[in-house]
């Protein structure tokens, strides 16, 4: 709960308390009546006259009111001074205020005040100098018990200072304190101060009260005139509401004299704005005729901005094909990394990852975000399953990139890729390279030991073993069975050879075919292939038990888990206990890639494990449960499960980081700190970022002297 | 029962407007004001820059009251309100620098600050019947209890900030800042929002501070991490410097006489001519030798509550020096006026 310190405006705390101020419903009327409402729901009471649309708050009682005293102090100060625009807002006040009261024939003429003191003080008032007015009222009532501040002056610099407390406050992004001090002051909120109104609108899209952030720009828009002040309030609540949010606001144009709509100047932008809403939301429909404005634009206009929106905005709807042909109008207009990158997307997604390499590579540097694609586009481009021949320059430039930027995923990839072409011994290199990279990746530590063994390399094998088998089941067991798989894989020698680092590079021929070996090879750790035909759709229950397991590695390494799942499923059936165990194991596999942790788990139980095994399902479950923990806001559990899980394995850096962010939220800034130093230190550019968010949620105070 | 307590209970318990004897002199406030006032309502901190903060608006609010200047007191606290209290936590903003814009360089709080504001508008409110001020003071003590005073170890402690200072934020924390400790405003602040934990932050106050010996002279740090046992805090020059000499002044105007405790400071901070010794508390070494009147002030008013040593001639009359030791003066002279006219 918060304090505001309005001291001469009565704000009862308590009734702020109540007021709701935290919810979002629906505000139906004036914005001064919606706001002050919610201050004193519970106090119907103290019946405070609101004010309207533009005026200041009227007088409390409005039963046959006597002839008022008016004050025109205020109106003979400003006469005095010839300050004529004053005089004749202080008059339309005071109509306002009195509606029986006449003013002067000639203002001008008013005679001036004659009490010097008085003067001095609306002279102090009007140069917005409103502590020293403070001042010398005290003063006067100090030396002169029986003198009464005017109730104008008293009303005004209580007006005056809130509203200068409003803007401090605003500028500040103090935005509980702007809307209680809205509340407060509802003689602020009116048409005649928009600046006001924007700032208390502001504060409630901050403070994620939308609803009342809409309402108060349509107030505006419903209530006050002023033509430029409309396009603006429609130009900032662009900047702070929501795609539909602005539906509503833009029911409220209204068409000038010459017949023009009045928000038609800022239409481009508008329509601009609500595409990018789409970009960022995929779900978002935006109205055709924006999409259409965009494209007129797109179309007609020289820059390749609207184009790129485009892009985006298809992308994100998988029209892949729209999405194409306007990043390649965007590239026509001016090549640029983002729209480089936008098509290597969409040439990745339809497929065609030869052509993303090919359009990224000169932009491959421009950013993180375009050297990731870069990077996925070559790894994809390399998994192609039958492999795709590639040009010795094409080859080359990729090898050279993945070497300088040390991606494990595409040199993993080279692995795969040599062995296909039949070039075991340049597999060993690539995947040696790739562990040197990534130690912990068992899928290249997989593809080193089946490529020693290839070689005949049995010590090579036997080191990797010594290194991987209580890691990895189907290291282990490499030795065990008959592999068909080496051979199978065997393509015409001296086809290509695709090295790592300074290894000569020859022309890439015919590429193996039929060697069913692929991108399957990548993913999490699965027993040896067996690659006969999984390919085809079949219904396992018709298998038995050991074919029915064999083909459940198959499809795992085909990446079709839900169907591995099933074909498990049958092997569970199994009366040997050692299949029924490779069973269970398989299938909590099979549904820890298919993301159904809780199913892992059951699976995992359904019948007894090797330790390593029971360690290596547990952690990988536990890490799945911290992650989902976290996105759900859960930030104790998250840490929980990570607890649980660092009592079976060291922790990885990207749990680390996701550990880091758990505090954070916690706001255990010295726990989140340690442990994003830690994470940092090894390069992880997450734990980097989570360490600066840290310091940026953690300012220091600073020491006074 | 302290003398200053039980007025200032009485005065709470029968608010009749009894205006209070000013105790600082109007010509020494007027010099005072002259110097470090500026004319809208701030106090400059000419040592720092002229830049103003909550702390000094506090000092300001409390001298303006406590020379009996409603006027003044008005003009600060128009300022004060409009440009610093402005958090959404109700606290105020610490630090206010004229030459940037927005004014306000650092939204941060000041926990000393806010305490010296909430207790001038307190004393300001009943003594002259400002029911705006009572109401003010008390929204702030309620945000000065809810956001800044927790419990560790047993203990209930201040943090010098809403942010940056707890067990959570750092390694090393809770960091307290034992001259944060306004002694005299708890018992006032209590009258407003009652709550045990106004006395408990009082008596462990005190607590804390018999604790803190550190080095040679077996002085207080002006910056304490209470994680586990008491040391200097991280990040922090481990001195008894500027923060960490005003501690003897408001234990004394609170009406604490403990005089193991005030013998103790006064003999590790001041030399054999009275003046202020910041030293390293490691190693006990002098650092700076303060000889202004506002500082020496201090350890003349130990020396007569300890010894009954008057003051000398040259502490009586006020002449401006710099914004700290000036403010210093003042506090001390009030208090000798008020509780220990022997003293003069």
């Amino acid at each position: 709960m918060k304090f505001p310190i309005v001291a001469s405006i009565g704000v009862v705390t308590a009734a702020l308390a109540a007021a709701g101020l935290a919810g979002d419903g629906e505000l139906p009327r004036g914005l001064a009546q919606v706001i002050v409402d919610a201050d004193r729901a519970d106090d119907a009471s103290t019946a405070v006259q609101l004010s309207q649309a533009h005026g200041p708050a009227a007088p409390e009682s409005t039963q046959d009111p006597p002839p008022p005293r008016v004050d025109e102090s205020a109106l003979r100060y400003f006469a005095s001074k010839g300050d004529t625009a004053r005089l004749e807002a202080e008059i339309a006040r005071l109509r306002a205020l009195y509606p029986n009261w006449t003013p002067p024939q000639d203002p001008l003429a008013v005679p001036q005040n004659s009490d010097a003191q008085l003067e001095t003080m609306w002279r102090l008032y009007s140069e917005g100098r409103y502590a020293e007015v403070r001042r010398a009222i005290a003063e006067r009532q100090s030396t002169d018990p029986d003198w009464q501040v005017p109730t104008d002056l008293l009303e005004r610099l209580n007006v005056a200072e809130a509203r200068a407390r409003l803007v401090n406050a605003s500028d500040l992004k103090q935005y509980e304190t702007v809307i209680q001090v809205g509340a407060g002051t509802p003689s602020l909120l009116t048409c005649s101060d928009n600046d006001v109104l924007w700032r208390v609108a502001e504060a409630f899209a901050e403070t994620k009260r939308p609803n009342r952030a809409r309402d108060a720009y349509l107030y505006i828009l419903k209530n006050c005139d002023n033509d430029p002040e409309r396009l603006a309030t429609v130009q900032k609540a662009a900047s702070n509401l929501s795609y539909s949010s602005m539906q509503d606001l833009l029911s409220y144009e209204r068409t000038n004299s010459a017949g023009a709509l009045e928000f038609e100047s800022i239409r481009d932008d508008l329509a601009r704005r609500f595409v990018a809403a789409g970009d960022e939301d995929a779900t978002l429909e935006v109205d055709p005729k924006y999409l259409q404005r965009v494209e007129r634009l797109a179309e007609t206009e020289g820059s390749a901005a609207d184009a790129l929106l485009l892009g985006w905005y298809q992308l994100r709807r998988k029209n892949t094909s729209e999405a194409e042909r306007w990043f390649r109008l965007a590239r026509d207009k001016q090549d640029s990394a983002p729209a480089s990158q936008g098509l290597a997307l969409v040439l990745i997604e339809r497929k065609a990852p030869e052509e993303a390499e090919k359009v990224l590579y000169p932009w491959r540097d421009a950013s993180s975000d375009a050297r990731a694609t870069y990077f996925a586009a070559t790894a994809n481009l390399l998994a192609i399953d039958p492999p795709v021949a590639l040009s010795a320059d094409v080859l080359q430039r990729i090898a050279q990139e993945t070497m300088k930027s040390r991606d494990a995923a595409t040199a993993q990839q080279f692995g795969w890729y040599a062995r296909l072409l039949g070039q075991p011994a340049t597999a060993v290199q690539w995947f040696s390279t790739t562990l040197g990279w990534k130690p912990d990746d068992e899928p290249s530590a997989y593809g080193l030991a089946i490529s020693h063994k290839e070689l005949g390399d049995r010590a090579g094998v036997a080191e990797i073993q010594r290194l991987w088998a209580a890691k990895s089941d189907r290291i282990a067991r490499l030795g065990d069975e008959v592999d068909g798989q080496a051979k199978a894989n065997t393509a015409p020698p001296g086809s290509a050879t695709i090295a790592a680092g300074s290894a000569p590079i020859r022309t890439a021929a015919a590429p193996a075919k039929g060697a069913p070996l692929g991108s399957a090879a990548r993913g999490s750790q699965t027993t040896p292939r067996k690659l006969s035909g999984c390919r085809s759709t079949i219904d396992p229950r018709g298998l038995p038990p050991g074919a029915a397991l064999a083909r459940g590695w198959c499809l795992m390494d085909l990446n079709r888990p839900l169907e591995a799942a099933e074909a498990f499923e049958v092997a569970l059936r199994a009366s040997a206990s050692k299949l029924r165990e490779d069973a269970a194991y398989g299938q909590s596999l099979a549904y820890l890639r298919a993301g159904l942790t809780g199913k892992a788990a059951v699976a995992a139980a359904r019948s007894p494990q090797s330790l390593a095994r029971r360690n290596e399902l547990q952690t990988a479950i536990l890490a799945d449960r911290a992650v989902a923990a976290f996105d759900a806001g859960r930030y104790n559990e998250t840490l929980l499960f990570l607890e649980q899980r660092r009592q079976l394995a060291t922790e990885r850096t990207d749990l680390m980081v996701l550990r880091g962010y758990a505090y954070l939220k916690l706001k255990r800034y010295a726990q989140a700190k340690r442990i994003f130093e830690a994470a940092a230190a090894t390069g992880n550019r997450d734990a980097i970022r989570g360490l600066s968010d840290v310091l940026a949620e953690q300012q220091v105070w600073p020491r006074k002297f | 029962m302290k003398p200053l307590v039980v007025l200032m209970l009485l005065l709470l318990a029968y608010p009749t407007h009894a205006q209070e004897p000013a105790t600082v002199e109007a010509t020494a406030w007027q010099k005072y004001k002259t110097r470090f006032l500026d004319p809208g309502g701030r106090i400059i901190d000419d040592a720092n820059g002229d830049i103003s903060h909550s702390e000094g608006q506090g000092y300001g609010l409390l001298l303006a009251f406590l020379a009996g200047s409603r006027a003044d007191f008005e003009l600060i606290w128009s300022f004060t309100r409009r440009e610093l209290l402005l958090r959404d936590d109700g606290l105020a903003a610490w630090k206010w620098s004229p030459g940037e814009a927005p004014h306000v360089s650092d939204t941060n709080n000041a926990t000393d600050g806010d305490i010296l504001i909430a207790y001038a508008l307190a004393r300001a409110g009943v003594s002259w019947d400002r029911k705006d001020y009572t109401r003010a003071a008390t929204a702030l003590a309620e945000a000065i209890l809810e956001k800044t005073v927790v419990e560790h170890g047993g203990l209930t402690l201040l943090l010098p900030g809403a942010q940056g200072f707890s067990a959570a934020d750092r390694a090393d924390g809770p960091v307290i800042n034992p001259s944060y400790w306004v002694f005299e405003a708890f018992p006032v602040l209590e009258q407003l929002v009652p709550s045990p934990a106004w006395k408990a932050l009082a008596a462990d106050g005190e607590a804390i501070l018999k604790r803190l010996e550190f080095g040679p002279k077996k002085l207080p740090a002006d910056w304490i991490s209470a994680r586990t046992v008491f040391k200097p805090a991280e990040g922090f020059p481990s001195e008894f410097g500027y923060n960490a000499l005003r501690i003897p002044l408001y234990l004394v105007r609170s009406g604490r006489t403990d005089s193991e405790l005030l013998s103790r400071i006064y003999r590790g901070m001041s030399d054999a001519k009275g003046a202020v010794l910041l030293s390293d508390v490691e190693s006990g070494a002098v650092e700076e030798t303060l000889t202004d009147p506002g500082y020496r002030l201090i350890n003349h008013i130990l020396a007569c509550v300890l010894q009954g040593t008057k003051l000398p001639d040259d502490m009586k009359t006020f002449d401006p020096t710099q914004y700290y030791p000036s403010t210093m003066h003042l506090l001390g002279l009030s208090f000798v006026e008020e509780m220990r006219p022997e003293c003069l």
